[in-house]
């Protein structure tokens, strides 16, 4: 699988993103559909925008961390 | 709100940033959905945890241990290591606070036995004395499980009246078989203040000592009396 680093890219293509995969951004925050902050799968914490990854398998918004990258992992497998 | 493209290039090209044609997201976008693609921050992290999930280490503790949540643990406790040795120190204290935030500091002090290097040595004391895997085995559970009865972790904030009253009360009432006293940095120059006095306190046991420039790890093995 193809990864990209959302580390150099603005914020507005970001949100743009978000946009297109069915998400929003209140500019601090990544969003869901019904304006709610999108948690964190494994901590369940909001997770903030710049620090973001999307993965695949229901799309996946984590927060960029080594503890909710491994669960992932764990769940689906060596996918990335 | 106003939107002046000008003004948006100009403030990504001043922070470094790169803008994302529309129709270059939607490319994006379909590839993503036919699961072609992820996005990241960093490249490193995803290697990292990788790497702690194909390691040797892990790949020992497995053949002993089965409870998922302990081998989450302990691989947490080897990405603490590893991001330790490439002193990154910012996401070395986020990944502790995330490890305590989900796991108490239970979970945190197994994370950091390992990241300690202490479980491979209690184990190689286990191995030492072993009389059938069965019980190598529960051996290293119930250190795991109890961890506060068999280790006790230093913080900065520690008085060595604090760690001698805590290793009384701690080999009192537990009786471990190995009891150990870790700390790092400040916490290590503590429990290498303590040392004498551990001694002395506890005589029923020999003592090894795991030293490093920024940890301090004291081993106290029971002697079995004839």
């Amino acid at each position: 699988m193809e990864l990209i680093s959302l580390k150099q890219i603005s914020k507005e293509s970001k949100v743009l993103l978000l946009k297109e995969l069915g998400y929003g951004s209140d500019g601090e925050f990544v969003l869901d559909s019904k304006r709610e902050k999108v948690l964190d799968r494994y901590l369940e914490i909001p997770v903030k925008i710049d620090n973001m990854v999307i993965f695949p398998g229901s799309e996946i918004i984590l927060d960029d961390n080594e503890l909710s990258i491994s669960k992932y992992l764990e769940e689906f497998g060596d996918v990335l | 709100m106003s939107y002046d493209p000008i003004e948006k290039v100009a403030k990504g090209a001043a922070e470094g940033l790169l803008d994302w044609g529309t129709d270059f997201i939607k490319k994006l976008a379909t590839k993503f959905r036919d699961r072609k693609l992820g996005f990241i921050q960093d490249q490193k992290t995803i290697e990292r945890v990788k790497e702690q999930y194909r390691s040797d280490e892990l790949a020992f503790y497995k053949e002993y241990i089965k409870d998922k949540e302990i081998l989450f643990l302990l691989k947490m406790g080897l990405t603490l290591r590893s991001l330790e040795k490439e002193k990154e120190e910012d996401r070395r204290k986020i990944l502790r606070g995330k490890i305590f935030n989900k796991y108490q500091i239970k979970g945190l002090h197994i994370a950091q036995f390992v990241e300690n290097g202490i479980l491979s040595r209690y184990i190689g004391i286990l191995i030492g004395d072993i009389s059938s895997i069965e019980k190598f085995k529960e051996d290293i559970m119930n250190v795991l499980e109890n961890i506060e009865k068999h280790v006790l972790f230093v913080r900065t904030k520690d008085t060595e009246r604090d760690i001698i009253k805590q290793s009384f009360s701690i080999t009192t009432a537990n009786i471990p078989m190995i009891f150990i006293i870790s700390g790092i940095a400040s916490a290590a120059e503590i429990v290498k203040k303590c040392e004498i006095k551990l001694k002395e306190l506890l005589k029923d046991y020999d003592l090894e000592k795991i030293s490093s420039s920024q940890k301090e790890t004291l081993v106290f093995k029971r002697i079995l009396k004839e």
